[in-house]
């Protein structure tokens, strides 16, 4: 155990499904230039999969990956990346990653890997068994065509109650697009459970009794995890209360920092009321409470705790009980979840008959929650619910739909707001039943594809929050301007960036983010208030990188890009300052590897080009700046006609958006007509085999002329 | 005297016994069968004294230990399963991050609770509840440290925890089979046993709790508290059938009564 080396568990496991093969590889020696997690997920990608496989193929991989500080207890470290050609991605998949928290990853590491890549199709229906050295593919056909939670129990039998499963539902196994790989019941990673339910692969089931060894000084280690405490805010690194206090300085009403000293965890047994400081590190799991942020004062009562990753203190991923939803609909009394998950049910429904945040709301998240994560449903980002009310109200469905399908749902229930409904229309979904089930979990692929509607269509209508690629916005110009939307172009899914937007969003008022951004990105015209924006500047492309590289390196490193990066915090006594070197500090001690934040950057950098690369290299263009980096047409329109950069409005302007690529791509050395990454970029991060062989495909600006670009 | 299946009672303890006015006591039920009431009275006679003395001559495992003087406090209804703990106590008494060895657990529990996958109703899966693992601290028989063929289940002076002395752990794992809580730890890669020794007054997994569901409080008896106790292992002073049949881990230093 002694020469495992610090950080990480040391070697990747490889299982050929095909064959049953399973074998292992030095993780350090192969993979420790581009870190771990989605880094590593790229990287075989690019060696492994060819240009042009499609997700279901045999030949597409599927890679598992945490990070060096996953397992630890570096605060918000339980998180994984799991990245492959991606389903949802339209109308050609391309490389992307599903994320999930859990304890999958902490699990995997004490079983002594840092990542896991499934390559190959088993011939019949398996699980994965992994406990510590020992590997075996078992049976699953008694599982397949049953629920996550049936999976999950049966596996845990057999393995023992301290396992950790990540499985597929019917909705993976039936190849849907919109399908997650859920572990510990409720955390799931978007995407990609179809690519495992090609696999054959129900399921993994990891035990570990080993541990992570820190490589630095443990006196050292123990002092910078209680420093990272001490910055910590609430979810989303919100630093100031959502409630005054005497304590705080300022509060904000749209902060998630909403537990308030006086509120309970109602369904707790007994009651758990919030006391003492807010500033008390032994508190902080009370900060945040999800579902009293999204469904208001009602959630208290039935706030069972808060849950959440391993080693997390945040507690984002909320538990509630809520026994009318026993009664009236014959499901559990308890679920839990975070963000758009909590809200999958509540979100097919325009209106409810007690307003957003009333009884209904929380019955239909409950349910929602309950069904979506047995069935393994991914909302891609709320775009399925937004789809649907859509496609519902242009009249498609009813053109579509077979009469017979159509009579065949309770329209009467959805009007009227009746969480009942799901009960019909999500297992059509789960189980691709009809043509609306199996169009519905296609992503929004499925009504382009299969009922002739126009991209644009979609493009300009804001209430589809549309993007790109058959995905969503994802904290964009509503949140962050230009660099919100820069951000929004630079992946093949929803951008699942929050580096950006947990600054602005943090809570703190526009002049301490601003004495801030000044000493972090170099100026404080760096930052706008949320529709208060400013024409474009270098200052801002310096912190859209940097909130881009952040997000890599934390999918990278196990950290959860969904608290990071911790350059505010709530300390008044630092001037708010959090710390903008947390995570090389972090990675330094952990691996015994000195590198400072220039260092470590520059790796998510790599990491993050890496990705370009894969994405050029299987478009087979060059041209990303047209055919990759797209804006949709509803970001420069504002329905009541307001200018851009006056009070209140998010529409951006399309030549100060083109300045900002501009500025973009030359910050990152790429190429300004073609926002291809250069020769010397690929060279400059140690990419030299990347550029050289998309040279020779014609993909690097200025290489032979081989692309379409 | 007769002693039943007892092996003879060394006579430094009938001697002890005897001052102590107890010999009645220890000759029905054996040595390790006194009553806690009797413990108080040995204690206060200074019996752990004259018991001490006569370790020094004939070697045989002691098993009367004084009360510990703090013991940690667990609020399931608190517990976020964050493991925040675990990881606390590995991290600073292990140097590494390994749940597998931490002396509070939480891990076990936290996905359907004690009973198991089908059977619990706690946890993640079941209400929500999660229920920590922790160190009674057990007052006299102290069932770890009665089963140790090697005595090596001691008190720290300073907090009274029943600690574990390192050197003198022979890994044969009889400890872990005697605690009724599951609370001994078994480092597989070091063949060695470990427990919560309250980090010398200082327990980290209270200072690393995020929810405040951790308290260090002066002892008091939990044991009468909670499920039933399994039957307690003993073993009688001067006894080594134990290690005759546990075979210490071969990594281990052999136990010095070992003839």
């Amino acid at each position: 155990m002694a020469s495992t080396p610090g950080g990480f568990a040391g070697k990747v496991l490889r299982v050929d499904l095909s064959t049953g093969r399973t074998s292992t590889e030095d993780t350090v020696e192969r993979y420790a230039d581009v870190l771990g997690g989605t880094g590593l997920g790229y990287r075989v990608l690019w060696d492994e999969v060819p240009a042009g496989t499609k997700p279901f193929d045999p030949a597409n991989k599927l890679v598992f990956a945490t990070g060096v500080l996953a397992g630890t207890s570096v605060p918000c470290s339980g998180r994984t990346a799991i990245t492959t050609v991606f389903p949802s991605c339209w109308p050609r998949a391309l490389v992307g990653s599903g994320h999930m928290g859990g304890q999958f990853a902490a699990k995997l590491k004490y079983a002594g890997y840092d990542a896991v890549i499934l390559e190959g199709r088993a011939e019949r229906p398996v699980w994965l068994f992994i406990r510590d050295g020992r590997v075996e593919l078992r049976d699953a056909a008694r599982l397949w065509g049953h629920g996550i939670r049936r999976a999950t129990l049966e596996i845990s039998q057999e393995m023992g109650a301290d396992c950790c499963v990540a499985a597929i539902g019917q909705a993976g196994e039936k190849l849907a697009p919109l399908a997650t790989v859920v572990n510990s019941l409720s955390h799931s990673a978007g995407g990609v459970g179809g690519v495992m339910g090609s696999k054959n692969l129900k399921a993994i089931g990891v035990q570990g009794s080993g541990g992570v060894r820190i490589a630095g000084d443990m006196e050292q280690w123990g002092r910078l995890v209680r420093f990272h405490l001490s910055i910590l805010g609430a979810n989303n690194q919100h630093v100031v209360p959502a409630f005054p206090s005497r304590e705080a300085e300022y509060y904000n009403p749209g902060s998630r920092w909403v537990g308030e000293p006086g509120r309970r965890w109602g369904a707790a047994e007994p009651p758990v009321e919030i006391t003492g400081s807010i500033r008390d590190m032994n508190r902080i799991a009370y900060r945040t409470n999800s579902a009293a942020f999204f469904l208001g004062e009602r959630a208290w009562k039935h706030t069972v705790r808060g849950n959440g990753c391993t080693s997390c203190p945040v507690r984002c991923h909320t538990t509630l009980k809520v026994p009318a939803v026993a009664a009236k609909y014959g499901v559990r009394d308890t679920a839990q979840g975070t963000c758009i998950a909590l809200n999958f049910g509540r979100f097919f429904f325009p209106t409810l008959p007690d307003g957003p945040k009333g009884q209904a709301a929380l019955e239909a998240c409950m349910l929602g929650m309950i069904m979506a994560d047995d069935m393994g449903i991914w909302s891609n980002y709320g775009q399925l619910q937004r789809d649907f009310i859509k496609l519902f109200k242009d009249g498609v469905l009813k053109a579509k739909l077979g009469a017979a399908e159509y009579a065949a749902i309770p329209w009467d229930k959805w009007r009227a707001g009746d969480p009942a409904f799901l009960l019909d229309l999500v297992p059509r979904i789960g189980e691709r039943r009809g043509e609306l089930g199996f169009v519905l979990g296609e992503g929004v692929g499925g009504p382009f594809d299969r009922w002739g509607i126009a991209e644009e269509t979609w493009e300009a209508d804001h209430a589809t929050t549309y993007w790109k690629m058959g995905h969503p916005k994802h904290h964009a110009n509503e949140d962050d301007g230009q660099c919100g939307v820069i951000i929004n172009t630079q992946y093949n899914r929803d951008a699942q960036c929050h580096s950006h937007t947990n600054f602005v969003r943090n809570g703190l008022p526009l002049h301490e983010q601003k004495r801030l951004a000044g000493e972090i990105w170099g100026s404080p015209d760096s930052v706008d208030a949320p529709g208060q924006y400013t024409p474009m500047n270098p200052h801002k492309a310096r912190r859209a990188k940097w909130a881009l590289l952040r997000k890599e390196l934390h999918d990278c490193l196990g950290l959860c890009n969904w608290m990071g990066p911790w350059v505010a915090s709530p300390l008044k006594e630092r001037g708010y300052r959090g710390d903008n070197s947390l995570e090389s500090r972090f990675y330094s001690l952990a691996t015994g590897r000195a590198l400072d934040r220039e260092g470590l950057d520059e790796a998510g950098e790599r990491v993050f080009t890496l990705h370009r690369a894969l994405t050029i290299r299987d478009m087979g263009a060059r041209d990303m700046r047209a055919l990759h980096d797209r804006v949709p047409r509803w970001v420069y329109e504002d329905p009541k006609g307001a200018q851009p950069f006056t009070p209140g409005a998010i529409r951006m302007d399309r030549a100060d958006m083109a300045l900002a690529m501009d500025q973009f791509y030359a910050l990152m050395g790429w190429d300004k007509d073609t926002g291809a990454p250069t020769r010397e970029a690929y060279a400059r991060l140690g990419l030299d085999d990347v550029g050289r062989e998309l040279a020779a495909k014609g993909l690097v600006p200025g290489g032979k002329d081989g692309g379409q670009g | 005297m007769k002693h039943g299946k007892h092996p003879p009672v060394p006579d430094f303890v009938a001697q002890a016994a005897q001052a102590a006015g107890l010999e009645t006591e220890l000759s029905r039920r054996g040595f390790l069968f006194l009553s806690a009431g009797a413990v108080a009275s040995v204690a206060a006679l200074g019996l752990c004294d004259a018991l001490a003395a006569g370790r020094k001559k004939a070697g045989p495992p002691l098993v009367i230990l004084d009360n510990a003087r703090g013991v940690l406090l667990a609020d399931p209804a608190r517990c976020v399963g964050c493991l925040r703990c675990e990881l606390a106590c590995s991290e600073h008494n292990d140097g590494r991050a390994q749940p597998s060895l931490s002396r509070i657990k939480v891990s076990r529990a936290l996905a359907y609770g004690l009973e198991g996958p089908g059977q619990g109703r706690h946890g993640a899966w079941g209400d929500g509840l999660v229920v920590q693992g922790v160190c009674r601290q057990c007052p006299h028989p102290v069932p770890c440290a009665t089963a140790c063929p090697q005595n090596a289940i001691v008190l720290d002076p300073d907090t009274g925890a029943r600690v574990v002395d390192d050197a003198a752990c022979i890994g044969c794992r009889l400890c872990q089979r005697a605690c009724p809580w599951g609370m001994l730890v078994f480092d597989e890669a070091r063949q060695k046993s470990s427990k919560c020794f309250l980090c010398h007054g200082r327990p980290k997994c209270v200072e690393a709790c995020p929810a405040a569901a951790l308290r260090f409080v002066p002892w008091r008896d939990l044991t009468r508290e909670g499920p039933a106790p399994l039957a307690t292992l003993s073993v009688t002073p001067g006894a080594t059938a134990c290690v005759d049949c546990h075979a210490p881990a071969l990594k281990a230093p052999r136990p010095k009564t070992t003839r």
